[in-house]
């Protein structure tokens, strides 16, 4: 991805609420709000539609929990080559230059992550929904719905030219760290809580 | 210039999750599995009506585990007992069934155990306690044996709100272990379980499963072998 980490940002004052050619902050609040929309859906779903309990599981798996883990275990060891591949492509990983496949492989893994992380999401929403009744599933449950708005945005914000060089870095962070904490609620908690299965 | 490829992305997991969450909600209630047996050979028992019709999700459902002819097809039974003092509630899942006996009050058995081609099952608890009963039709005829003393009951073909319900969790240091039936009608009976000590429980949400135990909301989750 042709990113330039000095862009410069843009000042120029707002052309219009309709996004056609509007200045800085203008143009970045339509992924922005859009990503919130997403999370704001996503929760408001969780939260208001019936748990089914159930959902179909995979084969060769003990039970959707299983499954699960492992869908984020991946989605997450893929989120650790996008931070990988992007402290390189910024030039920020010590010994490291970047070569013309790491925003490749960024790309890729990126999206491997994230169609990973969609099924566990979608099982999360249609079988548990919103719980805030122990901290655990209450950070999850938020962080799920702010991960998957927040990826929104920042797929959204990689349309947009001429963005202040921190807000990819910074929204791309915040994509990572929510990642992290949902892996460390749900399945590092299920290997703990119920043993290393499959 | 305007890139394609994260719009692409966006698309791509929508599209997915739009598939997986079409899968779950035909396949989330009368599980398949027992579908596909039945049109392989046929059924060992009566089966009651043919659930919606056959998905594009059913290869994707684990295959057959348990020996050959089919056991009855996964289902969820709910009933009393004969004297009326307790409720039975028994999901079957491939092949296998967990049970719950609860008189909400003081007595209560999780039980276990397999269910044989014929209908036939025999579960039994960790505390000895045991159910004999068989899969006719749309429901299960037996009698669970708690502490010597046999129950006999039925229980009738039950749907989603109806079914067992279980709820883990500790509250301030307290292990709470919490089960609950849920009747056709609407009836519910449970007992929770303070470090092992069983009291009557709070009625739980049967659409959600929500519930409040000593001040602290807890989900008790559908129960299934």
């Amino acid at each position: 991805m042709s990113v330039d980490p000095n862009a410069r940002p843009q000042d120029r004052p707002s052309g219009g609420p309709n996004g056609q050619s509007p200045g800085g902050a203008a143009r970045c609040a339509v992924p922005v709000l859009v990503g919130a929309a997403v999370a704001v859906v996503l929760g408001v779903y969780g939260r208001f539609h019936d748990p089914a309990g159930t959902a179909f599981n995979l084969a060769g798996f003990s039970s959707t929990g299983a499954v699960k883990s492992w869908l984020a275990t991946a989605a997450f060891a893929f989120g650790l080559v996008q931070l990988l591949s992007a402290t390189a492509m910024y030039g920020r990983l010590p010994g490291v230059r970047p070569a013309a496949w790491t925003p490749v492989l960024h790309r890729w893994s990126g999206r491997v992550a994230f169609l990973l992380a969609v099924p566990v999401a979608v099982h999360c929403l249609y079988a548990l929904g919103y719980q805030t009744q122990s901290a655990r599933a209450a950070w999850h449950s938020l962080l799920g719905c702010f991960f998957f708005g927040a990826f929104s945005a920042k797929m959204l914000l990689l349309r947009i030219e001429r963005l202040p060089g921190w807000l990819l870095p910074a929204v791309g962070g915040l994509v990572f760290a929510a990642l992290t904490v949902l892996w460390l609620t749900s399945a590092l908690w299920f290997f703990r809580t119920f043993g290393v299965t499959t | 210039m305007k890139r394609a490829g994260p719009l692409i992305t966006l698309f791509a997991g929508l599209l997915l999750g739009l598939f997986m969450l079409s899968l779950n909600a035909t396949t989330g209630e009368p599980a398949p599995t027992s579908l596909d047996r039945s049109a392989v050979s046929p059924p060992a028992s009566p089966t009651p009506p043919a659930s919606p019709p056959a998905s594009p999700a059913q290869p994707r459902v684990p295959a057959v585990r348990s020996p050959s002819p089919a056991p009855p097809r996964d289902a969820k039974y709910a009933g009393r007992t004969q004297d009326d003092r307790a409720s039975v509630a028994i999901t079957l899942r491939k092949g296998k069934a967990v049970a719950y006996y609860c008189d909400g009050r003081t007595q209560e058995a999780w039980l276990r155990g397999d269910v044989a081609a014929d209908g036939s099952m025999r579960l039994k608890s960790k505390s000895g306690a045991t159910l004999d009963g068989r899969v006719e039709a749309d429901k299960v005829d037996g009698t669970v044996t708690v502490q010597n003393a046999g129950h006999p009951f039925t229980a009738a073909r039950a749907a989603k709100p109806a079914g067992v319900y279980r709820a883990t969790t500790e509250v301030r240091g307290t292990k709470v272990d919490g089960g609950w039936i849920v009747l056709q009608n609407g009836r519910q009976v449970g007992i929770v379980n303070r470090d092992g000590e069983p009291a009557a429980a709070p009625p739980i949400d049967p659409r959600t499963g929500a519930v409040t135990i000593d001040g602290e909301q807890v989900t008790a989750r559908p129960v299934a072998p």
